[in-house]
């Protein structure tokens, strides 16, 4: 007999871990805010849970824009990649022989690193200090499959890992544009500029579950592709408190004060939220408690929707014309002002149900903390124009076709997504708070140290851009837990 | 660039030994006079004054101050009513001992806590979601302790309350000649005796106060090297010396749980939550491996070791805080980390960790002591502590 | 020329001098070529102006390995370590950070800015202390290479994870912390006062081309505190005579085992016949055989320069072309009629025998980072000052000081090369600095020495003028020094092996790389 289990949260993660427990058999009941939240999520759909969901990969909808990315070059022109490598390379002998002889091996070896990579995005992470056998043998197989990529490319992954894009991008390429456009894939939603190490890693974990060649993480209507099977209960309201007694835990009250019993919590809030806020943070180790205030969230992108009366011409326009723009982008961050010259990637995203074309543009690098400003309307209205302006810039009709425009600050962010101070992937993506260390070792394997409390957001293994994987990850070791009896639920 | 306390312009004259030492950053007087035996005799004999004011003070407030401090103690502070002490150690996760002092319940809402390390930013860290903050009022709050016989007759000449009502473990607002003081019927001694606490700005006609109302009573300023025999008497341990901080400690077998230290009495697994009860709640199933006990050493088996030396024993006058082996059952059973002689016992005495399987009061046991350049065994026995317990201590 | 030689050990500078004096203690005949005109390499004492003594590069000492300075008995052969006890780092408005080696001084100190850093301080205190211990045994060993299925390398491997597993999780992650945040964000974890947390970065910048926020910094943070002196770590020191007294004591340790040191003898190739190096030949002429030639260059120089690539498999060149060097430090020294006056901390007092940082915030630090990013000497630069005369009054005449400023960021690649000019305004922005916090100083300059990264390459033959023969970024240390595959010290050319800093562990006065070469080459375990 299976638990009642109340998912708190609106996210992909956590409908995805409704439905694995609901298929197990447990009574599930779906928490989430009643804000609209119809945008495409981003992130590859690991096989696995597309065959565990039973759903037809062919609804997960088109992986990626093609080209999937178009930069307009200083001299005039346009540099286009597209899934065809070759196509790609000759786009880029344009700019550099040179690149172009070394993209197909870049590809490949990219391929190679975030294939290894999505291995271990697939389970839970491994854990370097398992004693139990099973852990043991995920720390072997994840150690055997970097094995598996051959000394040299073993080596080059290793390299690779604490790497900043930039130094990454320059052992391989010359071309400005070129290593723009995918240094921009190293820094998104990053608090780091392409400078920085760990961006190189970054590179390659928005790769991971994309084609050779693409350099953008797929984007799927997983949430859409679920729809309405049967198990679960979905409910509007916001989560208050979740209860417990002596530890453990008993259900959850919301805000209207309705309380629903469940021994079987599973939060995709961020942690920090999920742990402080709406339990009472006396029943951890204050240790616990300093170390989820230091897990670094800080958000770093604003949105622009555009909404237009016609196609705008192209899937995608990516404004990072080198890597140093990146990075003086960056810099101002540092001091907490917007970036003069901000990174900028729009993105089409079809028509809406009133015939209208929408765009949605990706603006870094845009603090959530200012330091000599605030974010009031007016800021937000002067940074959606300034944004436009530069655009339109390169996409001269863009004006003329704009019908509609809203600014989504980081605080919007925050407030209409959860995303903790705008930050999209709840937890940063950065070397300590990646696999067995997100967002912390203490947390890392979804389980929280009050018995029947889990989490499964997007601040966990392997984080976003991996559109449900940690949903997935955190039913697996719900449901392992159940079997072995560590979890033991009362009925 | 030491510190010095509050009371430093009326300690420093006296202290004619010039024999300072460091304690929490500050100076304060090993002994006053040449020696430091006439200030022991007084502890026992009439009163000493000692300056305590380097211990660390935190003021705890708020409405959920109770709940904080049971959050972070071992024993139930929810329990406690304004105007009673307590002493209790607290704990880390792993259930081993961080520090130990007192919480002197003030209010409803006020604490005011004492502890030998800094705690600041534990209590602060522990305070998350709860209404309660936290000050440190170390510098801000002068201490005194007036201990001995003679130390509730001469408080009584200045005090404004009645401190014939004053129990044992309590604490009253009270003043001295008019100066606004708390007296808490406490102390690091084992004997009837008072610690007296006010403002720093206040110290000086305090101590003033004291001395004048305890002269005629024969009050002796007394230092540390007074303080460290009466304490060991008292069989009180002390951070650092008896046992390692778990913060300080570089491996786990240096870490002590408050069962290893004697402290069974201080820890309240019934009390919902605290740091390090789920470590504590299991240690309490099985047998702690260690005691901490009191140790005498037989006197005849000392005499025989010093004779064999062509020597009478001599036993130093001061108390030792150095690691001594214990042996028992043909091999090392344990160390103790304070000793020395008792000159109102006449005995030798130590306080001890033992393994548990040797540390039942009566055990036969074995202390080395340097004879002439010679390590010897001298026969020993476990005891029970506190060596010296007067029943006015409570009365 | 017959072969008189066993080996021949190119450069001495302090890392070929130690790993000279072991192979000679084994029993080998040992010839050390010099190019200049005495030992020590960047660590060397120069009397630059008649009567001042300067370290002219390096300028302390932490990191030099304990076990090297009883194998070779250093004291006995004149090496004397003095205590470098404080730092104090000057804010800008008139307040100041000090920090003492004695714990209530310390913790006073840092109670004035937060009592909560005060505690925090002894916990960091503790915490970097077990990180040093944990570390400390990785110095010593050669790294086992985790592509290769050879019994040693299994069993190095076997062993590395045993270590780290021994060191129970809670060490483990904060190593992993430890060796990929940033020190700006890994502080941030413990500290408030900004004037802390940036005079602790400082440290993870020190011979980067990184800033504070930048990850990777941590890791160098804790590189430096793993030095230890007599036991205790973090220790620092200053070494009676300047750092050159170092060098020089090693030189006298291996000439006590028979090497020969030869100075003024620039070798200008390394003969290599079938891929197996049979000895050197000078740049004056003439050439010296030997079976073992051991290189204390930096990766770039021994193997594009003195190897050349038509002697090495391609894949090896691609990796040494790619290790990279990036120097970001300078160093201005200065001859003083008198002592500096602080602002803020007002008379020849203690902390004049100590360090004196200046780092203010970490935005300071980062913004002096930012300028160089883009080609620029940093317009505020990061400085760490000490004043050995203070400790060591043989330095200077009687009266008169001698002041050694650090100095970050001096990028090698500065926008239009280093011209004279370009070199005087740097020294003049130094100077500018330093007189905000000491307005004496101008006028007590009786001379100054300007050391630019391009001079740190020409004199002393640092590539880039990188002072750690190669960045202390994770992607080129450890099994990865300075090529993967080739991080035990051995080269694809046979008899030819590498002893310097470019190799594991890395730079600072250490001297491990010299030893744990040796070893290696004997065949024996370090």
């Amino acid at each position: 007999m299976k638990p009642a289990a109340v998912v708190i949260g609106a996210g992909v993660n956590e409908l995805v871990a409704a439905h694995y427990l609901a298929r197990a058999g447990c009574a599930v009941t779906l928490v989430r805010s009643e804000v609209a939240l119809e945008r495409a999520d981003t992130g590859w759909v690991t096989p696995r849970l597309a065959h565990d969901l039973g759903i037809d990969p062919r609804l997960l909808g088109a992986p990626c824009a093609d080209p999937w990315a178009i930069a307009p070059l200083p001299g005039g022109g346009r540099l286009e990649l597209t899934s065809d490598v070759g196509a790609s390379a000759e786009a880029i002998r344009r700019l550099s022989a040179r690149d172009a002889e070394r993209w197909p091996e870049f590809c490949a070896r990219m391929h190679a690193h975030a294939r290894v990579l999505g291995c271990l995005y697939a389970e839970p992470p491994p854990d370097p200090m398992a004693t139990a056998l099973r852990d043991l043998a995920r720390l072997a197989r994840g150690a055997l499959r970097v094995r598996g990529l051959g000394r040299s490319g073993m080596e080059a992954f290793l390299r690779l890992l604490p790497m900043s894009a930039a130094d990454f991008l320059d052992d391989w390429f010359e071309s400005d544009a070129l290593k723009g456009v995918l240094g921009a894939a190293g820094v998104m939603h990053a608090f780091q500029g392409p400078r920085s190490g760990g961006t190189a890693f970054g590179l390659l974990h928005h790769h991971v579950g994309s084609a050779p060649g693409v350099f953008r993480p797929p984007l799927t209507n997983l949430r859409a592709a679920l729809g309405a099977v049967g198990g679960v209960t979905m409910r509007g309201g916001t989560v208050a408190r979740i209860e417990t007694k002596e530890s453990r835990i008993t259900g959850v009250a919301l805000a209207g004060g309705e309380t629903i019993p469940a021994p079987l919590v599973v939060s995709g809030l961020p942690p920090a939220r999920t742990l402080l806020e709406m339990t009472d943070p006396g029943l951890l180790d204050p240790q616990l408690v300093r170390a989820l205030r230091n897990v670094r969230s800080r958000g770093v992108v604003a949105e622009l929707e555009l909404v237009l009366d016609r196609h705008p011409g192209s899937s995608t326009l990516v404004i990072a014309p080198a890597l140093d723009y990146l990075e003086r982008a960056y810099d101002d961050a540092k001091y907490g002002r917007v970036s003069t010259h901000p990174y900028m990637e729009a993105r089409y995203e079809g028509t809406d149900a009133q015939g209208k074309h929408r765009v949605r543009v990706h603006v870094q690098y845009v603090p959530y903390a200012l330091r000599d400003a605030v974010w009031d309307t007016a800021l937000a209205q002067n940074f959606g124009r300034a944004v436009l302006a530069k655009l339109s810039e390169h996409a001269p009709g863009l004006s003329a076709a704009l019908v509609g425009q809203h600014v989504l600050t980081p605080h919007d962010l925050e407030h209409l997504y959860g995303f903790p101070q705008g930050q999209a992937y709840h937890a940063e993506l950065a070397l300590d708070q990646v696999l067995w260390m997100r967002p912390l070792p203490e947390l890392a394997q979804y389980r929280t140290p009050l018995p029947g409390l889990y989490l499964c957001g997007p601040a966990m293994h392997p984080g976003a851009g991996v559109a449900g994987a940690a949903g997935a990850n955190a039913a697996a070791v719900i449901l392992g837990d159940l079997r072995r009896g560590v979890l033991k639920v009362k009925e | 660039m030491l510190r010095t306390t509050p009371f430093h312009a009326r300690t420093a004259p006296l202290c004619l030994s010039h024999a300072w030492r460091r304690w929490a950053g500050y100076v304060v007087a090993s002994s006053y006079e040449l020696t430091h035996e006439r200030e022991y005799h007084a502890i026992r004999s009439s009163a000493a004054l000692l300056d305590i004011s380097p211990l660390y003070k935190y003021r705890v407030f708020g409405r959920d101050a109770a709940r904080l401090l049971d959050r972070v103690v071992t024993r139930s502070v929810a329990a406690s009513t304004p105007g009673q002490v307590l002493y209790t150690g607290w704990c880390d996760a792993a259930g081993k001992m961080l520090d130990d002092g007192t919480i002197a319940r003030l209010d409803a809402d006020l604490f005011r806590m004492t502890s030998a390390e800094p705690g600041l930013r534990w209590l602060q860290d522990n305070a998350a979601g709860l209404d309660a903050a936290v000050t440190d009022i170390s510098d801000a709050t002068a201490a005194l302790a007036l201990q001995g016989p003679s130390s509730r007759a001469i408080l009584q000449e200045i005090a404004g309350a009645d401190l014939a009502k004053l129990r044992f473990f309590r604490i009253v607002a009270t003043t001295l000649k008019g100066i606004p003081v708390t007296i808490s019927r406490t102390g690091y001694t084992g004997d009837l005796g008072y610690e007296i606490w006010t403002d720093a700005g206040d110290a000086l006609p305090v101590w003033d106060a004291l001395i004048e109302a305890g002269t005629p009573y024969g009050i002796v300023p007394a230092g540390m090297l007074a303080l460290d025999v009466a304490r060991i008497e008292a069989g009180l341990m002390l951070l650092d010396v008896d046992y390692v901080p778990a913060r300080k400690a570089l491996t786990g077998r240096q870490t002590s749980s408050p069962y290893e230290l004697d402290l069974a009495w201080t820890v309240n697994l019934k009390k919902e939550g605290f740091v390090g009860k789920a470590a504590l709640a299991e240690e309490a199933q099985r047998k702690p491996e260690w005691q901490f006990v009191g140790i005498e050493v037989e006197w005849d088996a000392l005499e025989r070791l010093y004779a064999k030396a062509g020597l009478a024993p001599q036993l130093p006058a001061t108390a030792w805080r150095t690691s001594v082996p214990i042996y028992a059952g043909g091999g090392q059973a344990g160390y103790a980390t304070s000793g020395g002689w008792s000159p109102l016992l006449k005995k030798y005495i130590a306080l001890a960790h033992l393994d548990a399987r040797w540390a039942r009061p009566g055990t036969a046991v074995e202390m080395e002591v340097t004879v002439e350049h010679r390590r010897e065994r001298a026969a020993a026995r476990v005891v029970k502590k506190p060596f010296f317990d007067p029943e006015r201590k409570r009365a | 020329m017959k072969t008189r030689y066993d080996a021949i050990v190119i450069g001495a500078g302090h890392n070929g001098l130690v790993c000279a004096a072991y192979l000679a203690r084994a029993g080998k005949r040992v010839l050390v070529l010099e190019r200049s005109d005495r030992v020590g390499g960047a660590a060397r004492s120069e009397e630059v102006f008649p009567g001042f003594r300067f370290s002219v590069f390096s300028y302390v000492v932490s990191l030099l390995r304990p076990e090297i300075i009883r194998d070779l008995e250093l004291p006995r052969h004149g090496l004397h370590i003095l205590p470098l006890e404080s730092t104090l780092t000057p804010l800008a408005n008139g307040d100041y950070l000090a920090q003492w080696s004695d714990h209530d001084q310390n913790r006073r100190e840092l109670a004035h800015h937060s009592l909560r850093d005060a505690e925090a301080y002894e916990e960091f205190g503790m915490l970097m202390y077990r990180m040093a211990r944990a570390v400390k045994p990785f110095l010593g060993r050669v790294p086992p290479d985790p592509a290769s299925l050879a019994p040693r390398d299994l069993l190095g491997l076997a062993r590395l994870a045993a270590n780290l597993r021994g060191l129970g999780a809670d060490q483990v992650h904060a190593l992993h912390k430890l060796l990929t945040m940033s020190s700006a964000d890994y502080l941030d974890e413990w500290f408030e006062c900004e004037a802390l947390k940036a005079t602790k970065s400082a440290s993870g910048i020190i011979g980067t081309f990184l800033g504070p926020r930048s990850p990777g910094t941590a890791y160098v943070l804790l590189h430096h505190y793993m030095g230890e002196i007599d036991g205790v770590f973090r220790a620092w020191g200053f070494a009676k005579g300047g750092n050159g007294s170092v060098s020089d004591a090693i030189a006298a340790a291996a000439r006590g085992f028979g090497v020969e040191i030869r100075t003024e003898s620039t070798v200008a190739r390394v003969l290599v016949r079938n891929g197996r190096a049979t000895g050197v030949a000078l740049e004056s002429g003439g050439e010296i055989e030997a079976a073992l030639v051991v290189s204390g260059a930096d990766p770039r120089r021994t193997f594009m320069q003195l190897v050349g690539a038509e002697h090495l498999p391609q894949e090896f060149v691609a990796g040494i072309e790619r290790f990279r060097f990036r120097g970001s430090s300078g160093k201005v020294n200065l001859a003083l009629a008198e002592l500096p006056d602080f602002s803020c901390f007002p008379g020849a007092g203690p902390h004049l025998r100590g360090a004196i940082s200046i780092s203010p915030s970490v935005d300071y630090l980062e913004r002096a980072y930012d300028d160089a990013k883009y080609g620029e000497v940093s317009r505020q630069p990061y400085m760490d000052i000490v004043i050995p005369s203070m400790i060591d009054p043989s330095m200077a005449p009687p009266g008169k000081h001698v002041m050694s400023i650090f100095v970050q960021y001096v990028p090698h690649n500065v926008n239009g090369g280093w011209t004279e000019a370009k070199r005087e305004a740097f020294g003049d922005t130094v100077i500018d600095t330093l007189a905000q916090h000491a307005p004496n100083i101008r006028s007590a300059i009786l001379h100054r020495q300007i050391i630019t990264p391009a001079d740190i390459e020409s004199m002393v033959g640092l590539t880039e003028g990188n002072i750690f023969q190669g960045e202390l970024a994770l992607q080129q240390m450890f099994f990865l020094r300075p090529v993967p595959g080739w991080a035990k010290y051995a080269t694809p050319v046979s008899g030819l092996y590498q002893c310097g800093s470019g190799t594991h562990p890395g730079g600072g006065v250490m001297g491990a790389s010299g030893r744990n070469a040796a070893f290696a080459i004997l065949g024996e375990r370090p």
